[in-house]
Parts: structure tokens; sequence; C-alpha cells
């Protein structure tokens, strides 16, 4: 099955500059979107998930900058090399929002409190389409009524505080789809939200990607999650992706340590009720003095002298790829 | 899209970027500067700059009699408004008193006056706002009022009434300066303690038994001692002015006595104002040098004790 | 909405009345007592003892000191407010008189601090960190901390001795008094009262629009791909101008108790003026009422400030 891929990064590295100090907080993390795909990137919070979606959309802080690595999006005009845009420029303005959305992790803080959501909805449509102003408006309605938001002509006017949270989120989405972008980038989109309205979300994040085609990069540190939504998955651990694969590949058949201490961090539906549920011990390392070799290896069991250097990335198979030094004892081990 | 660049232009801060990129990468893991809170006010050059000349003012203030070879209080009729000269460096008054002798004193009475009200206000302030934000009930609803009484009169009018009713003298100026100026940090300290009184070491010391006095005053007040430290300074500087504008108007300390604000007073004769420069602009100078460094203080304090700012 | 500004006029009633209530009791413990208050001070000294003695009575000044209280509060509120023992005017002629320069001094200086404040602040945030941010933050220092009144006399210095560009003082001359007459008077009064409040409302704005630059709808906002600009004043310098409208309405005292030297400096003819020589003067009525007054425009500024804040916060427009 060959899909067109709507975005490549390669070997993207990106460093904060606070405090006069330097966090390497991506360090080297390559991987595709495929089109009309999900690709999940998993990881414990602070491992970078939300930095490489901001390297992406370039929204990064004034103190941080790509150091290495590209960032190709595959547009319908041809490739364009994302990172090397001016990060203000009018290109870069005209793919953000238009070919690539995003959607945040707390809905509560990321609607302007001042604005209604019609208003915010239609100040999206007026840059990136030629619509009037009457069909802004009625664009506006659709797009919350396809997001089952009820009475979306009364509703179209409320400020966001008289929504709740997950109708904010629904909101939220429907900024982002309004556009019909390629790439929905979605960063921990119901973290904030209760587990029903958790569900609800990710419905119509899929039927949004069944329908228009949309490649979705969900970022998230549920497993749960990742099992139920994801095509592709890439297992992220402080600035590195240590294990990448297609979803079933990488579930069955885990060669990192990380991804297999993730996966039995989280109980398995049928496996019933007395499986042992393991917490990764240790903590993440403290971003500003990081392990020179491997980033897992302090928390790791299988730790091994050689886990001072920084194991490369390795091909398992065609589409499965790993850093581990150790990575086939646990391959062939199964599980 | 095709002629995309390839790489991004290079900026200003990319420099910077790379020589903090390298300076890590070579030194990884070396010892942490200690001292943060020192350390950052003295990495704040505002804040270093301001409190030397803070120093230097008052130091020449404090050794007056040393410094000043005249008196400042003395006429002397054959020296009648001279332009600076060596006998009289900042030149004399329309009665012959040497200025630069009458600047030293007066700055004694003038930063006795504001500090010296600022710190009683904030003791009262602080005494009340502290207990009555810990505790509540009736006596935080009453002060509550009280200080809200205070704050809706415009300062000054205020203390212009009180000097109306109580008249004019030094000692009436620092109790006037205090009753006005309470209420601001009484509300400040308040607030921080009701903010303080949800943590949760302050409900285990409660649940250890001990007094409500001694969880305010001893274990609460020293977590909201930065701003109570950045007020204080702050309303130095206001005293300082205010005392400055009350005694041009001649209503402060009496004319008697050198304060900045009474030799300023000699400024509202437009004919001092346009022909004798010196017995006006060396004293406007020296206090607005003195209020600047007290505020470059008070802000390099303030970005010293707040925790959400770094960098 | 509407039980908004109930509410808050609910709050700010007792206030008054116990501020007027302080005032009426200052105005007791002070020498003279009312009669001498309430009729013109010439009259007064050519009265017979009997005449007075009736009158006291009649005033009610034998009864107790609420009734007092009460007459002299009745008297207020239908514009009676007495005679100033300096000349015996009545207090509100001077008032009518004096009024009209006050506000037209305060609101230009308000204008001015407003809009030059926040402009500056949000350029300072806008380009945080830089030697313009550096150097604005430095002369908004300076700004609050060269005293009003010595800015002023440099200010008549400069520009009206030695250029003689604009008069000395004063705010008009008998037969020019079109506002376009008196502004050259107005210029520079008004710019020295708004400089210290330019300062502050400069820094206000630098740290409000800082922190509504930090919030993540700003991040959502530029996600949409719109270019800064309208990130930076429609999301930013929106959310933004609310703290600082409130702070305005905080500053309110500040401007009135600037005015107060800055008229005496300028020689304005403001109620601020005739209030110094009232205190030195010690006329104790004539103070009284201008505090009394002057509390009631902070009061009434406050309510301003918090309609205004719920006219831009729609939290509260919609009664949340
Ligand atoms: N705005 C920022 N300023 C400074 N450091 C940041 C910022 N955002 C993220 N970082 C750093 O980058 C690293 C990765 O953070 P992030 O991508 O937010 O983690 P997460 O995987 O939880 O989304 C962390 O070490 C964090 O400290
Ligand atoms: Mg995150």
């Amino acid at each position: 099955m060959e899909h067109d891929v709507a975005l490549t990064v390669k070997g993207l590295k990106t460093y904060f500059y606070n405090n006069n100090r330097c966090n390497r907080a991506i360090d080297g993390v390559s991987f595709e979107i495929r089109q009309g795909k999900t690709l999940c990137i998993v990881g414990e919070s602070g491992c970078g998930k939300s930095v490489t979606a901001a390297s992406i959309m370039q929204l990064l802080p004034t103190l941080s900058r790509i150091e290495e690595g590209e960032i190709t999006y595959h547009g319908p005009d041809g490739p364009v090399r994302i990172d090397a845009l001016d990060r203000g420029g009018a290109q870069m303005r005209s793919i953000r929002g238009k070919e690539i959305a995003m959607i945040f992790q707390d809905p509560m803080t990321a609607l302007n409190p001042v604005y209604s959501i019609g208003f915010q909805i239609k100040e999206m449509l007026m840059y990136h389409t030629g619509l009037g102003r009457r069909a802004r408006h009625d664009k506006a309605i659709d797009l919350l009524a396809s997001m089952g938001i009820p009475l979306p002509e009364r509703r179209v006017n409320d400020y966001p505080h008289l929504y709740s949270g997950g109708m904010r989120q629904r909101a939220m989405i429907a900024i982002a789809m309004s556009c019909n972008p390629r790439i929905l980038i979605a960063d921990e989109p119901t973290t904030a939200l209760d587990v029903t309205i958790q569900a609800q979300i990710f419905e119509l994040m899929e039927t949004l990607k069944r329908d228009n085609g949309t490649a979705i990069m969900l970022i998230t540190h549920d497993m749960g999650v990742v099992a139920e939504l994801a095509d592709d998955v890439a297992v992220m651990y402080m600035g590195n992706i240590v294990e990448a694969g297609p979803v079933g590949t990488v579930m069955r058949n885990p060669v990192h340590p990380y991804t297999r201490a993730l996966l039995d961090s989280i109980p398995v539906l049928g496996r019933g009720k007395d499986q042992e549920i393991k917490a990764i011990p240790g903590q993440t390392p403290d971003p500003y003095d990081r392990p020179k070799g491997c980033q897992f290896a302090d928390r790791c069991m299988h730790r091994i002298d050689k886990c001072d250097e920084m194991p490369p990335e390795t091909q398992v198979s065609d589409d499965h790829r790993v850093m581990c030094w150790r990575y086939q004892e646990f391959a062939s081990n199964g599980r | 899209m095709v002629d995309a660049p390839i790489t991004r232009p290079r900026t200003r801060r990319d420099g910077q970027f790379d020589r903090l990129r390298d300076r890590e990468t070579s030194m990884q893991g070396k010892a942490k500067r200690g001292g943060r809170f020192l350390g950052k006010f003295l990495s704040n050059r505002l804040a270093l700059v301001g409190f030397v000349i803070f120093a230097i003012i008052c130091l020449m203030s404090l050794f007056a009699p040393l410094l000043a070879q005249h008196d400042p209080m003395s006429p002397n009729l054959r020296a009648i408004a001279q332009p600076p000269s060596v006998e009289h460096w900042f030149g004399t008054d329309k009665t012959g008193r040497d200025i630069f002798a009458r600047v030293l004193y007066g700055g004694r009475v003038s930063i006795l006056v504001g500090l010296g009200s600022a710190l009683l206000s904030a003791l009262i302030g602080v005494i009340i706002g502290v207990y009555s934000g810990y505790v509540g009930g009736w006596l935080d609803w009453i002060a509550m009022r009280v200080s809200e009484i205070f704050m809706s009169f415009p300062q000054i009018i205020l203390v212009l009434l009180l000097v109306a009713i109580l008249g004019q003298s030094l000692l009436n100026l620092i109790v006037i300066f205090t009753l006005t100026g309470w209420g601001g940090i009484y509300r400040m300290a308040r607030a921080r303690m009701l903010s303080i009184r949800e943590e949760e070491y302050v409900q285990a010391l409660r649940s250890f038994g001990l007094g409500p006095a001694r969880i305010a005053y001893k274990h609460m007040l020293p977590n909201a001692l930065g701003p109570i430290m950045v007020n204080i300074t702050l309303s130095t500087a206001a005293f300082i002015l205010q005392e400055a504008g009350l005694s041009f108007l001649g209503l402060g300390v009496p004319l008697s006595i050198p304060t900045w604000g009474n030799i300023l007073n000699a400024a509202q004769d437009l004919r001092v104002l346009e022909q004798n420069w010196w017995i006006w602009l060396p004293v406007g100078a020296t206090i607005s040098l003195f209020v600047l460094s007290v505020n470059f203080i008070g802000d390099g304090l303030r970005d010293a004790t707040d925790p959400s700012q770094q960098g | 909405m509407l039980t908004y500004i109930a509410h808050r006029l609910l709050t700010l009633i007792p206030m008054v009345i116990v501020i007027s209530f302080l005032i009426y009791l200052g105005l007791e413990l002070t020498p003279g007592d009312a009669v001498s208050h309430m009729i013109p001070p010439d009259a007064y000294g050519s009265m017979d003892p009997d005449r007075l003695q009736e009158l006291r009575e009649s005033l009610g000044l034998g009864q107790p000191f609420f009734v007092r209280y009460w007459i002299w509060i009745s008297g207020v509120v239908q514009g009676d407010f007495g005679y100033s023992l300096a000349g015996g005017v009545p207090i509100a002629d001077i008032f009518l008189d004096r009024l009209p320069a006050t506000l037209e001094l305060s609101f230009a200086a308000l204008l001015i601090s407003t809009i030059l404040g926040s402009i500056l602040g949000t350029i300072s945030a806008l380009t945080r960190g830089s030697a313009t941010d550096q150097g604005l933050t430095v002369v908004g220092m300076l700004g609050v901390s060269i005293p009003e009144f010595f800015f002023g006399l440099v200010a008549i210095l400069v520009f009206a001795i030695n250029l003689d560009w604009l008069p000395v003082g004063g705010r008009t001359l008998p037969g020019y008094d079109s506002f376009w007459d008196r502004l050259p008077n107005l210029v520079m009064p008004a710019l020295v009262l708004s400089i210290m409040m330019t300062a502050g409302v400069m820094r206000y704005a630098r740290s409000s629009m800082l922190d509504a630059l930090s919030r993540d709808f700003i991040r959502t906002a530029r996600s949409k791909g719109m270019p800064e600009w309208r990130v930076n004043i429609l999301h930013g310098f929106r959310v933004a101008l609310t703290p600082v409208i409130v702070l305005i309405g905080f500053r309110l005292p500040v401007l009135i108790g600037g005015s107060v030297i800055i008229e005496q400096v300028f020689q304005w003819p403001g109620i601020g003026k005739e209030f110094v020589s009232a205190v030195r003067s010690q006329d104790y009525p004539l103070v009284m009422m201008v505090a009394l007054f002057s509390v009631l425009a902070v009061l009434i500024a406050s309510l301003i400030v918090d309609l205004l804040t719920a006219i831009i916060d729609p939290r509260v427009r919609l009664g949340e």
C-alpha cells in the first residue's frame, strides 16, 4: 500500500536558550506523516512532543531555534522546506492554518476570551479564503454544526466562557478545520477534558480524517489512545524518537525498553483483572543535565556499559526502527 | 514554490545562541552560581547603580557637618544670592545662606521623613495586615473598611486636609504620611497572607496547635517579606516626592527647617526662577536623582524576589 | 448588567455616607461654628447676638449631633455648600467658577497620558529586551522620579522665559476666552501633569501586554497564519487593554493630587489652587468641601472604570 507523504521531518534539532542555558529539547528527530493517516507521538511530559509540533508550525518562542534538520511539507505545489522559511513571513503564514492547522491541549485558555467563537472562526476564513462577509458567517455556522454543536446559529455569537470544555475543543477543531488543512496537528487535545468527552472528540477527529483525507499528527502521553487511533506511532523520550513504526508492529513487538515499560504501565483490555501494572521507575532527567549516551539509560533495567554512548537509529524491519544497543535481544524475546 | 530558500538567514540572536550552545558543550555539568537573590540583584545593573547613588547621597547627608563649611541656617548679608563659587559650591540664597550646606542638611530631614514614614506605615500595615489577613473576622472587616475610607481620598488632598487640621510641624508630617500610607501596604500584606494561608505548611502548623499570632508572624510573614520590602522602597520614594511637593507649597515641614522641598520653595518666585537658577536647579536635581535611585533599587528588589520571572 | 450596576451603587453609598459624616465631624471640631459657615461673614459681624441665637436654634444647632449632620447633608445635597471664610463667598460659587479649569486640565492630561502611555508601553513590550525597550524603561523611571513641579519649573524657564514660546502661567486673558485662545496656556500644565501618569501607564501597559502575549490564545492566533500585527493588536493589545483602563481609573487620585501642585506652579485658576490657599488660610469649610468632592470624584471614577471594564469584558457584560 503506497500512501502519499504529507510531511517529512529529518534530523530535526530544536534547542531552547532560556536563562542563558541551552536546553537541547529535540535532538535529532525524524518521522513522516502520511496522507490520510494518523501518526501518534507518545511520550512522558517534557520529552519534546509539543516542541516538535511547534517546530513544524514555526511557532517556537523567541529564545529558541531550529538548529539542524529538515522539515518538508509536501503540498499541492511541490515540496516546501518549512525550516528555511521566515517565522513570520508571508509564505509561512500561508501554510500555517491553511495547509497545516493545529489544536491545543487546553481549550480553556486556547481561545481568546474577548472575542466570540464565530469571530475566531471567521478570522481564519478571512485570511485563507476569498469568502465574503456573509459567506464567512454562514460557513462558520456550518462548521459549528458539523462539529456537533447544537443551535449553531445562536452559539456562533457566544463568547468562549459560555461554552463547556468539550464544546470549546470542538470549536477549536472547527477553527482548525475551517480551511480544510492537509495536516492537522493535535497536541494532547483531550488531556484537559473528561473521559466521555475525550471519546467524542476522538470520534470527531476520526470522521474528519475519513471524510477529508486529512493527515493527523496526534500528540498524547496515553498508550491507550495510541492503540485506539494510530496508524503509525513514534515513541519519544527526552528529545529522541526511541522507537517508531506502524502501530500494529510496535504494539505487538516493542523492542525498546522504554516502549515496553510504557506498555506495561497501562492496563490492556482483555488481559483480566490481575494483570501487572508497573510504573516506570525513576524520573526523567534534568533537561539541562542530560545523560551523554542513551537518554533512558539511567532508568533502564537492561543497561550495559555501552549505553553511555548514544545508540544509532537502527531499522528493525522495513518500517520499524529503534534507538537501542540491545534491541535484538528484546526482539527475539517476543512478548 | 520551487524557488523557496534552503537555509534561513542568520539573525543577531543566532550568534548569541551559538555562544551559549558552545559554552554548554564545553563545560558539561559545572557548578552553578550560588545566592540566587543576591546574584539576581547584583546582575541588575540599574539596581546596582541605584544603590551606589543612594548610598552616596545618604552618607553625604549623614556626614553633613564634616562636608559643609558653612552653617545651613545662618544668613550672610554680605553674600546674598551669589552664583556658585569656590567658597559656596552651589551658591547662596536670597538671605546669603550656603545652598550646598542646605542641600546636605536638608537631605537629612527629607530622607528622615521619607524613610521614617515608609517604615512606620509598613510597620502598622504589616502588623494589622498579617494578623487580620490570617485570622479574618471582624478585625479584618474593620481594618478593610478603614483602609477603604483612607484610600478613597486622593492622597495629597487627605494630606493637606490633615495639615490644615493638625498644623504644620515635622512630627505632624511624619504622622500624617504614616496615616495616609499604611493602607496600601496593609492591603498587600493581607492579600499575600490570604494566599499563603491556603498552603499546606500552614495547615500543618495549625494542626500542631500553634497559636494564630505565632503562625502569622513567625511562619507566614517571612514568606511575604519580598513584596513588603519592595513596597517600603517605593513608598519611600513617594513620600520624599510628597514632602518636596508640600514644602514647595509652603505647607510641609516649617520653612525654618531646611529640607529639599523647602529649598525649592524659593523658586515660586518668578525672579528667582529666572535669575538665580542655582537656588533651585541643583536641589531639584538632587531630589530627582535620589528618588530615581530608590526606584531603581525597588525595581531590582522586585525582579530579584519575584519567583514568576526568570532570566 | 443592571444588577451589576445596582450592586456597585449599593456598596458605594454607605462609603459616601461614612465619609461625609467624617468630614462633617471635622467641620464641627475645627474652629468656628456652623452659623459662621452658613451666613456671609460680613453679615455675621454686624448681626446682634439675640438674632444669632435665634438663627442657631432655627438651624437646629441645639439639636443632637446626628440631627445637625442631617441638616447639613440635606443642604449639601441641595447645593448649599456653605460659605468660605475668606471673603464670604458661597462655596458653590467657587466650585462653579473653578471647576471647569480643573476639569479641562485633568482631562487633557488624562487623554495625553492614556494614549501616549499605552502606545509606548505596547512598543516596549513588543520589542522586549531590545535597546528601545530598555531606553523606554529608563525614561519611564525618570518620569516617576522627577517631581512634577520641578519639571514645571524647568519647563517655565525654558519654554516660557528663555524661548518665549508659551505663556508663563494663567488660563486666559480678559477678552480671549475661546478654547483655542486658551490652548497655549493649557499646553505646558497639561503636558507636565501627564508626565508621571504617562510613565505609570506605560509601565503597566508593558507588563499587561507581556502578560497577554504569553497567553495560550496568542499561540492559537499565530497558528491561524495571521500577520503579526493582527495577533499583537487585535488579540494581545485588546486583552491587555482591560487592566490598563482599570489602572487609569485608579490613577485618577494621583492626577487630582498632581493638579493641586501643578495648578500652583502654573497659576492655573482651578480648584487645586483654591484648595491650597484655603489650607494656607485655614478656611476649613472650603477645605472640607473640596475634600468631600474629591472623594466623590474618586468613587465615581472607580464606578465608571468598573462599568467600562464590564463593557470590554464579555464575562462581566453578560452577567456571569
Ligand atoms: N516555552 C518554553 N521555554 C523554555 N523551555 C521550553 C519551552 N517549551 C518547552 N520547553 C522545554 O522543552 C522540553 C520539551 O518540552 P515539551 O515539548 O513541552 O514537552 P511535552 O512532551 O510535554 O509536550 C522541556 O525540557 C521543556 O523544558
Ligand atoms: Mg506538551
